[in-house]
């Protein structure tokens, strides 16, 4: 194993990245900011001095992502294809949780640009909360999944890092936990589907699949829901987590699992 | 910056969405307010009403989203979504986007991006209620095929 940002004589050195095939690379990275409940309260209600927190702690990280060469010496400037910070409200926390996502077609990594980007994301939630708690804390900022380039895939869990201390939770479950204090996942229909199946949600508990993938709970939602075929329509569109999904992915306890036509806002 | 989404069952006014968005602010040039309307016609005539659905929490994560994109894309000072939903009838208002910029040209076309994506990508959904029964509204392929020109992964900086 090498640093290949230092040079023979271990002196700092950008990589030449020339040469370097041009693949699609991909990075997650996560944070959290620890707050009083009051604080979150507040941020829930959307009622803060200074507005809307999370479009603007949104809009920082993104803009943090793209000047990450400017803040890290030796990081190129890339062009990112895609940045994205999304937030959740962790009552048990009590707080936010931040991910970031990154994309760029490019022969560098964008581990950087995810990790500032959930970074800044942070300090823009301690700034635009600071008014009312001072004590924040902002803290398990780390790099959850990175793909393409050399060392290909990359994933916290498989990488047998020890899960970090997420936050002073109580009890083991919740720090593993993204909310929900069971193993239970939500499954919602929306629309005309919603009418069509005569249901709006049900909760399946990851217990009762046979692994804890999307394919499985789809399988089993054609046993568990009447006219459950409705779903297999290839113009039926899945979000898990409130984004949408296409293909396979495994699903957490507490995620929440949507099926709804295509959208016609506007 | 002064970004905001909003869903909600009230009518909006897109003049005081342009006052909120500007404020004392005078380095804004040019604002470009996009109001979607509900018609009287669609795919059947006679639409006495419509119903706007949608899928709270990840709809207004979807308009953040085009929000941030358009941010992304082009030199903006500030933006807005405003989509009503609920019981609506013809001629009443369902969406504004409004976006605020130093040039005219960022304004109109992160207007238009945001729009176009909203259509395709924000969680709402509409029934119409005609005189000959109520139904789903489908999506159009003209949507769809309205997000090809921003398909590059080049960034316009204005």
């Amino acid at each position: 194993m090498t640093l290949t940002h230092l040079d023979e004589r271990g002196q700092a050195s950008m990589v030449d990245v020339h040469g370097k095939d041009e693949t699609r690379r991909e990075a997650v990275a996560s944070g959290w900011i620890r707050m009083q409940p009051d604080t979150l309260k507040l941020l829930v209600d959307d009622s803060m001095p200074k507005g809307d927190v999370l479009a603007t702690a949104r809009i920082a990280g993104i803009q943090a992502a793209k000047r990450t060469h400017e803040l890290i010496p030796l990081c190129h400037a890339l062009m990112l294809s895609k940045v994205s910070v999304d937030f959740e409200f962790d009552h048990r926390l009590p707080g936010v949780r931040v991910r970031s996502f990154c994309r760029l077609a490019g022969r560098t990594g964008v581990e950087m640009e995810a990790l500032t980007a959930a970074s800044v994301a942070c300090l823009t939630l301690y700034d635009m909360c600071k008014a009312v708690d001072r004590g924040m804390v902002i803290g398990g900022v780390q790099l959850e999944s990175k793909s393409g380039g050399r060392s290909g895939e990359w994933h916290r869990e498989d990488a047998g890092v020890e899960a970090v201390e997420h936050g002073p939770a109580d009890d083991e479950a919740a720090v593993h936990s993204s909310g929900l204090s069971s193993d239970q996942i939500t499954v919602r229909f929306f629309a005309e589907l919603r009418e069509s199946l005569g249901m709006e949600s049900l909760t399946v508990p990851l217990a009762e699949l046979a692994d804890s993938r999307l394919s499985t709970l789809r399988a089993s939602l054609l046993q568990r829901v009447q006219s459950g075929e409705l779903l297999e329509q290839p113009r039926i569109l899945c979000a898990v987590n409130h984004e949408v999904v296409q293909g396979d992915i495994t699903l957490s306890p507490g995620d929440e699992i949507a099926f709804f036509p295509p959208v016609t806002g506007g | 910056m002064n970004f905001s989404v909003t869903v909600q069952q009230e009518s909006f006014d897109i003049g005081q969405l342009q006052q909120q968005l500007t404020g004392e602010r005078t380095d804004i040039g040019a604002i470009a307010a996009f109001t979607g309307r509900v018609r009287d016609f669609s795919e059947r005539p006679d639409i006495l009403a419509m119903t706007l659905e949608h899928y709270p929490g990840m709809t207004e994560s979807s308009l953040r989203a085009v929000l941030a994109e358009a941010c992304e894309r082009w030199s903006i000072s500030a933006g807005c979504i405003v989509h009503r939903v609920g019981r609506l009838q013809p001629g009443d208002d369902i969406v504004a986007v409004v976006i605020a910029s130093a040039h005219r040209q960022a304004a109109f076309e992160a207007c238009a991006y945001s729009m176009d994506h909203l259509k395709t990508r924000a969680p709402f959904w509409k029934k119409e209620h005609t005189r000959s029964g109520d139904y789903w509204v489908s999506e159009r392929a003209s949507d769809n095929e309205a997000l090809q020109r921003w398909r590059s992964d080049e960034r316009i900086d204005r």
